[in-house]
């Protein structure tokens, strides 16, 4: 019987090892907890480089805002943005879209936008500084605001057809 | 018939010949049926017959750009360049776990043929064993992880492989390293557990047992430096090690395994701790089981995650399966491994490898509990907390100078009973050089208690290392009046597995001193400049002189020109940094520029850069002896080819354990006069 005495304490180990990984499943390691939601969103002033000037969140309280981090070398912006342009065209009545250049040359990113269309207005955000504020990590990433400024959510990613619709009709209640 | 239904179809009858051959080899073994080892060896080499052809033809796949089955969609594409096409078989899950297979039939194929003639019914068993975990990985291929599906719209062009892997040169060598490590502890596993099955393991197992392990142990120690190079030379954070829970994976199997190597020689010399070294070698696979489980199940967040996917449930159940396998069977058949012998004296070379394992199993459990830190505060007590390098570093630093220190004591003691006086006198030259080192860095300015000890230790270990190797030689050059090249060579065929442990150590010395010096003594900066502006670090002066655009056939980058003055004025050179942009990235990759040199390497990354006002910000490290740890490699992997090649035949009344160094204190010799087929069967 004095050799088994290390069985149990082993048993006892593994079955632990086994139930932790087991409940691992499941959750998101890389889920950072979005710490501007519900926040009111920091007002940017940004030179929209397809039209005229500059354009400030500001300018657009009263309506809700989705707001499309992108890069002329970012190929997933490229598959995504076909689907903002979709949005712009058949939600821009209910929503405002707005596209942001973010670590982009300007040169690039109009050329880019001539390739792919431009049917929202698209800011230069210079510095990086936007992205900074509203804590963007990387492209694409879009953000939800609703008419008040207050940020609602975020996507990560590039965002699908359904996701965007649903977004939209949160934003807007309807 | 497409490609894609030709590798699925190969995939098939690689599920049958591993589960045929694991029916037939474990039920032939246990009834004592030795005929049926024939059968079990066909359904070996078909296993590896089938993975071979599986691979070949997913690589036909690559090469030919067959969108159609789905792996090449996933990570093909028309614009990579060959060489990466050809390595994309393992930039992603399913091609990997493929690849898997290759490695798993290669050693198991090896394994068969070299072993074939031994005892029949040990070998149906160990076979038997082995042909189950092959049976788990072809019927992960066949079905969670199938990368031979057949997409009936195939894509014109897919994304390309993964960025980071794209990135270097080392990436196409570094997986490979690591599978052959991992993979290569089976066979160590299925001779151990065919042992704990039979309930005896005899002696004459022992030398493969350790020859097989020394060869996935190689390729595991290989794999895990360059995976530090590589991340080195790629990520651009300025490290090598990040205790990252993948890069834990990879050490915990090693530890285990390094124990386990050291632990048998005490089975061999002493008949002890039987069951001690059995249980490591089934630990080390257990753990690369559970290493490829983190990798590859999504639950942690790490940088080599990037394969994410639904195989993690399979992967559980596996392990649930093996822990239930090894903890029952050493329960239960575990008392008839007996010790025959007992601990005589506290300073001898039996205690000193007894207390090298309780150090390395302390290491591995501090290892692992700090790896599965933050999924166990998470799943038991709902808390997200994260376990990180000064975790690591504080509890593992004391471990590390413990080892050093046990890497010169062990080699000087001899087995038995040492004689007190005599090791008092021995010891005085290495404590010496310890304190001279020790001396002349402080001398030199340099403070820091865990460096300044490790270089003490270092010198100690490498004077007693270097007197164990010369000792025999000059005894040789004077007994026999031999040349020194001849009582060299003579001297190391004479005592292969000393000799190349001890030249082991040295590399591993030199990875100490390079880890403690690099770390210690490093020094960071950072800058923002403007064309024609400069900065300076440790004495290097670099100028920027621009930003340059180009283009690859798969990525765009830029790149910063900095003109770099190094310290002492001459040999100026131009670095430069950049950023890589891939089509299928969300994020650029960057590539460090190093200047290396037997000193230290000075590593400047481009952290951020604007084009159209040329600013460009900088981070640049100097890092001391870092190049030691890359350059250890050669001689840890000559150390190991010489440990673990195939012993010549002894005539009979020549083997033994004759006194063979000065003083008289015996080699070790082959202990036990293997048979003649277990000695050729070195890997």
């Amino acid at each position: 019987m004095k050799r088994w005495w290390w069985v149990i304490p082993a048993g006892a180990v593994a079955a632990l090892l086994l139930v932790v990984l087991y409940r691992a499943f499941g959750t998101d390691p890389r889920a950072v907890p979005f710490q501007l939601k519900g926040q009111t969103a920091p007002d940017f002033e940004m030179k929209v480089i397809n039209g005229e000037g500059a354009m400030t969140l500001e300018s657009l309280r009263g309506r809700p805002v989705v707001m499309n981090f992108w890069a002329s070398w970012c190929g997933p912006c490229a598959i995504e943005h076909p689907i903002l342009e979709w949005g712009a065209r058949s939600m821009g009545h209910r929503v405002q879209f707005v596209g942001v250049v973010f670590e982009d040359t300007e040169a690039n990113a109009r050329a880019w936008l001539a390739r792919h269309g431009a049917s929202f207005p698209h800011l230069l955000d210079e510095r990086g500084q936007v992205a900074v504020d509203f804590g963007a990590s990387g492209v694409p990433e879009t953000y939800f605001i609703s008419a008040d400024g207050t940020i609602v959510d975020k996507h990560v990613g590039p965002i699908s057809q359904m996701d965007l619709v649903h977004r939209v009709d949160q934003l807007t209640g309807g | 018939m497409s490609l894609g239904h030709l590798g699925y179809a190969l995939v098939l009858v690689g599920v049958a010949a591993a589960t045929f051959g694991a029916v037939v080899g474990l039920v032939g073994g246990l009834r004592r049926r030795p005929a049926t080892l024939r059968w079990a060896l066909g359904a070996t080499y078909a296993f590896a017959g089938a993975m071979l052809a599986a691979n070949l033809v997913m690589e036909v796949g690559l090469l030919t750009d067959d969108f159609s089955i789905r792996y090449v969609a996933q990570v093909g594409s028309i614009q990579t360049p060959t060489v990466y096409k050809i390595v994309s078989l393992w930039s992603a899950l399913e091609g990997s776990i493929l690849f898997w297979g290759l490695v798993l039939g290669g050693y198991l194929a090896a394994f068969a043929w070299l072993h074939r003639k031994e005892d029949p019914l040990y070998m149906s068993v160990a076979l038997g064993v082995m042909l189950s975990v092959a049976t788990f990985f072809a019927f992960l291929i066949a079905g969670p992880a199938n990368p031979f599906e057949v997409l009936p719209n195939p894509p014109s062009n897919g994304p390309g492989p993964n960025p980071l892997l794209q990135n270097h040169v080392l990436m196409i060598v570094h997986p490979p390293m690591l599978y052959l490590g991992y993979v290569g502890m089976t066979v160590p596993f299925g001779v151990a557990l065919a042992g704990l099955i039979k309930g005896e393991i005899r002696t004459s197992w022992m030398g493969p047992l350790r020859r097989w392990t020394l060869t996935a142990w190689i390729f595991l120690t290989i794999g895990i430096v360059l995976g530090g190079w590589w991340a080195y030379a790629v990520l651009g954070w300025g490290g090598y090690w990040a205790w990252d829970p993948v890069e834990n994976a990879s050490f915990l199997p090693w530890l285990t395994a390094t124990a386990f190597i050291h632990s048998t020689m005490v089975q061999e010399r002493k008949r002890m701790l039987k069951l001690w070294t059995l249980s490591l070698a089934l630990a080390s696979f257990v753990l690369t089981i559970l290493g490829t489980f983190m990798t590859r199940s999504g639950v942690f967040n790490s940088v080599h995650s990037f394969t994410q996917s639904d195989i993690g449930p399979t992967f559980l159940v596996f392990i649930g399966i093996l822990l239930v396998a090894c903890i029952s069977l050493l329960a239960f058949r575990g008392p008839l491994l007996v010790a025959e012998d007992h601990i005589k004296a506290p300073l001898s070379r039996e205690t000193s490898i007894l207390v090298n394992n309780l150090v390395f199993a302390a290491l591995t459990f501090v290892v692992l509990v700090g790896t599965l830190h933050p999924l166990i505060a998470e799943s038991l007590f709902d808390k997200r907390v994260s376990v990180g390098a000064p975790y690591f570093n504080r509890l593992t630093l004391p471990f590390w100078v413990a080892m050093l220190f046990l890497m010169g004591v062990g080699p000087m003691l001899p087995w038995g009973r040492a004689d007190g006086s005599r090791f008092r006198n021995q010891f005085l030259v290495p404590a010496g050089a310890a304190l001279l080192t020790v001396g002349v860095c402080v001398a030199f300015g340099l403070r820091g208690g865990y460096a300044l000890s490790v270089f003490g230790l270092a010198a100690f270990v490498t004077v007693i290392t270097l007197r164990e190797l010369v000792l025999p030689v000059r005894a040789r050059m004077r007994d026999k009046q031999e040349s020194f090249f001849k009582a060299l060579s003579g001297s190391a065929s004479r005592s292969q597995r000393r000799f190349g442990g001890y030249i082991v150590h040295l590399g591993i010395v030199l990875i100490a001193v390079a880890v403690a010096a690099s770390s210690a003594f490093v020094s960071h900066t950072t800058a923002t400049l403007r064309v024609g502006e400069s900065f300076e670090l440790q004495g290097h002066q670099m100028t920027f002189e621009g930003l340059v655009r180009g283009q690859e056939p798969h990525r765009e980058y830029v790149a910063a020109r900095l003109q770099l003055t190094p310290r002492g004025g001459d040999g100026q050179r131009l670095l430069a940094p950049r950023m890589n942009y891939y089509e299928s990235s969300t994020d650029p990759v960057g590539t460090p520029a190093v200047h290396d040199t037997v000193r230290e390497d000075l590593y400047v990354s481009l952290l951020a850069f604007d084009g159209k006002s040329q600013i460009a910000s900088f981070n640049a490290w100097t890092f001391p002896l870092v190049s030691w740890i890359w350059w250890s490699l050669p001689i840890l992997a000559f150390g190991t080819l010489i440990a673990v090649w195939p012993v010549r035949r002894r005539k009979p009344g020549k083997a033994g354990t004759k006194a063979d160094g000065e003083g008289g204190k015996p080699e070790v010799a082959p202990a036990d006069a293997p048979s003649p087929t277990a000695e050729q069967g070195a890997a």
